[in-house]
């Protein structure tokens, strides 16, 4: 690590040290002590998540005030005009402290709506929202997938007609992670219905507080609510939140959907840490007297060499990025991986458990597995299906041919 | 010593460029079936001008002193193209033992023929059951009485065994398992070919009775040099079965590119593009982690070992699920002797159990990380 470096990541901790404390080793396994929870989505009472979530913008404010907000935001926007390589130093340098869960703010909003704001909002408008998105006012969504519109993402329907020097949204979004939480959202509209379905689609930029906006809890198969139905119904947006060009909105939904697959996948902590660490999978072997079965401890190195291999290719991705160069297809392939290791790790666990996971004896890191099995099916879903995830890989990678799109199939979209 | 990316890429393009001219697959059909098992000629072309064989072998033995990552290079480059070659037993087996055992006279005795391509050589090691557990071990090794040592007993899929000059072999003395050096014309050597899997791959039955032999490293040090020859040798082959995989994803791809059914390309139907995609997936797995534990044995990282016993399983996995599904995606021909999957798919399996296969390297891993 050259000097430059080493006095950032000595700034960072300095920063850490002045207002964190140390997060204990994980590697270190105490069965039976400390918080045995293995929630991916938060499952909290409503009281508890709105606690949670100033929690998260107040941590995020912290960060920002010392620089660390947004690390490689242009400093017009507050950002501190460093390069992607400062921001994953900074992360792992974070990573060895206990600090809120900024996951609210962060893998959508930070992650995936910031970036596209930043590419294509006109310039008041980024003044208006970038600084107040990094300093954690702005909880931000993605208003993108519709009943008729997920991994077929150009078949929205949601409608946007111009009214002098406004736009008037009529339509329904859904499974809107966080929309409860923000105070922006992007939504992508159908401009004009006449033209092939990618051309006609225009990108807008949502206060969630509008008159007509309204954000309806989705139930999720967790038990929790973390993701919405929203129902925008004459909802009357300024010309100026629009987003790229007019039918242009889909190169701003890329925009997005590039950040998405970059963001999805990159996050290592909380239960993801315990559900593929060695350590933790051991401790559990042991303390449900499955140490010695053959067949599990097979299943356990295979577990083990997926989620070691998906490491290094992040790692190696990490360093091509380091390096000045463009990384190739490890992304999307750690994406993918990532939905598939812990969806695996969680199935290798249930049947160390045996009927611990279907009904809850009380005993620790049991029955709190079952937060984290309910949870996979979501992982191979959300940010493009695992389906999707394989063509793009097979498309874009190996060059092969896209499928053929019916005539039918046009006529029914247009 | 590291080389940079950009000497990394040179590497890359002068052996490519080397096999292609050197190892095309007719030459490799034509090695499979004549003995020895490779072109004299091209063994010896690849040490004067690459100087394959002394890239990896330190400067004071005669070597260029490149590591494992370079190393890792051009075995990455030898799997793609099948080279049938005294590399691999030479280079990777039997050199990276001698550095392992650290006595410096043997290594000075043997490492110099090695690096400049005049003597091949091979590790002997596995017994009837192809394991390489050192408890497994029966061949024996006693004094002589006149300072000098006896070998006697039996190796099997011993590579390269009917023409290595040089054989490493672990045999049991009273102080445990123990390396030495045998010439393979010394009296006592009878070395029988073994029918293979993968032709390209020559292997033998040696017998040993009451053959002349010299301690390599210490007495009773055999295991100890064993577990980091396995490491750095799984390593190596994890990089010959990643360029192996890489190959068949390839292949596969071209092929769904170009071949037309129900008048589309195969490749345009979701069944053929996600068989691609998931290869693609484990050859990203495979290269991301044969090309991280060479990386960490080259810093002497003390992770090295659990790197090397996650490149061994997920290479060979990736390269046995790219060479069955590169048969799948060429239907009938892929299936025919003329089609030069079948070569990859021998490969594929007999690389994947040459050192004990799932269930062992499964255990090794876990061993490492102290489960
Ligand atoms: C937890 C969670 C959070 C989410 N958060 C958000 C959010 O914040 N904002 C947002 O806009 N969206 C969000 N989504 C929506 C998500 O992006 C979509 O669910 C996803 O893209 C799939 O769309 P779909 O659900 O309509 O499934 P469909 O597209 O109907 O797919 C159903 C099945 O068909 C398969 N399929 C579809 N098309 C093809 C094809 N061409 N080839 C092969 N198979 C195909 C799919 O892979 C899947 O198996 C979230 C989803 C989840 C689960």
């Amino acid at each position: 690590m050259d000097q430059e470096m080493q006095d950032f990541a000595a700034e960072a901790r300095r920063f850490l040290d002045a207002h964190a404390t140390k997060a204990p080793d994980r590697a270190a396994v105490t069965w039976g002590v400390g918080d045995d929870s293995m929630a991916y989505f938060s499952s909290l009472p409503p009281e508890e998540e709105a606690e949670e979530v100033r929690r998260a913008r107040a941590w995020q404010r912290t960060r920002h005030e010392n620089g660390f907000g947004w690390i490689t935001g242009p400093p017009e926007y507050g950002g501190r005009g460093l390069t992607p390589v400062h921001d994953l130093l900074y992360d792992a340098v974070e990573s060895e402290y206990a600090v809120p869960d900024t996951g609210v703010l962060g893998v959508v909003g930070l992650g995936m709506i910031g970036p596209t704001i930043l590419a294509h909002a006109q310039p008041h408008i980024k003044e208006c929202w970038l600084p107040a998105m990094y300093r954690g006012d702005a909880i931000a969504c993605q208003l993108f997938s519709e009943p008729g519109a997920g991994s077929d993402l150009a078949s929205v329907a949601t409608r946007a007609v111009r009214e002098g020097a406004e736009w008037v949204l009529d339509g329904q979004k859904v499974w809107t992670s966080v929309a409860q939480h923000s105070e922006i959202g992007i939504a992508l509209t159908r401009t004009d219905p006449d033209a092939p379905k990618h051309r006609g689609i225009t990108a807008f930029l949502v206060p969630m507080d509008a008159p007509g906006v309204e954000v309806r809890p989705l139930r999720q198969m967790t038990g929790g609510a973390d993701f919405n139905e929203v129902f925008l119904t004459d909802v009357r947006i300024p010309d100026d939140h629009r987003l790229g060009e007019v039918d242009g909105g889909w190169t701003v939904a890329l925009t997005t959907l590039m950040n998405e697959r970059n963001t999805v996948g990159s996050e290592g902590a909380g239960p993801v840490a315990a559900a593929l660490s060695p350590e933790h999978l051991s401790a559990l072997m042991r303390a449900t007297w499955t140490w010695d079965d053959r067949a599990l401890r097979g299943r356990l190195a295979e577990l083990l060499v997926d989620a070691m291999a998906t490491g290094y290719l992040n790692d190696r991705a990490q360093r091509t990025l380091r390096a000045g160069i463009a990384p190739g297809p490890e992304r999307s392939v750690s994406k993918l991986m990532y939905g598939q290791n812990l969806t695996r790790a969680a199935h290798f666990v249930s049947d160390c458990l045996g009927p611990r996971i279907i009904a809850d004896t009380g005993q620790w890191g049991t029955y709190a597995w079952s937060e984290l099995l309910l949870a996979t099916p979501a992982l191979r879903i959300l940010g493009g299906t695992e389906e999707i995830m394989k063509n793009i890989l097979a498309e874009r990678v190996l060059g092969l041919p896209k499928e053929p799109v019916t005539t039918a199939a046009k006529e029914v979209r247009s | 010593m590291t080389a940079e990316v950009s000497e990394l890429r040179e590497l890359r393009a002068s052996v490519r460029e080397f096999l292609e001219a050197k190892s095309p697959e007719e030459a490799v059909r034509k090695l499979m079936e004549s003995e020895p098992r490779f072109d004299l000629d091209v063994w010896a072309q690849a040490a004067d001008q690459l100087r394959l064989p002394g890239l990896a072998i330190p400067e004071e033995y005669g070597g260029d002193g490149f590591g494992p990552v370079e190393l890792g290079v051009v075995m990455e480059e030898m799997g793609r193209a099948l080279l049938c070659s005294p590399f691999f037993a030479t280079v990777v087996l039997a050199a990276q033992a001698l550095l392992a055992s650290g006595d410096s006279d043997a290594c000075a005795r043997h490492l110099p023929g090695i690096a400049s391509g005049r003597t091949t050589a091979t590790l002997a090691v596995a017994e009837d059951s192809g394991s390489w557990d050192p408890a497994l071990i029966s061949a024996r090794a006693v004094p002589d009485g006149d300072g000098g040592w006896r070998l006697n007993g039996r190796k099997c899929f011993v590579i390269d065994g009917t023409t290595a000059d040089l054989i490493l072999v672990v045999a049991r003395t009273v102080a445990g398992p123990s390396f030495f050096a045998v010439d393979r014309t010394a009296p006592g050597v009878t070395a029988v070919a073994m029918e293979t899997l993968d032709a390209t791959r020559a292997m033998a039955r040696l017998t040993f009775d009451s053959v002349a032999a010299t301690p390599v490293g210490a007495e009773g040090s055999g295991g100890r040099i064993m577990a980091r020859v396995l490491d750095m040798a799984s390593v190596g082959l994890a990089a010959e079965q990643a360029g192996g995989a890489r190959r068949c994803l390839e292949m596969s791809a071209e092929y769904a590119r170009t071949r037309h059914q129900f008048g589309r390309p195969i490749g345009s139907f979701q069944a053929v593009k996600h068989k691609c995609a998931d290869m693609l997936v484990q050859v990203e797995l495979a290269e991301a982690s044969a090309r991280e534990a060479a990386r960490l044995a080259d810093e002497g990282a003390a992770d090295f070992p659990v790197a090397a016993a996650v490149a061994h399983a997920c290479c060979s996995r990736a390269y046995m699920f790219a060479a069955m599904e590169n048969i799948q995606v060429h239907g009938g021909i892929g299936f025919t002797w003329e089609h030069p999957a079948h070569l990859y798919f021998r490969r594929a399996k007999s690389s994947q159990l040459l050192f004990g296969g799932p269930a062992v390297y499964h255990e090794r891993l876990l061993d490492r990380l102290g489960i």
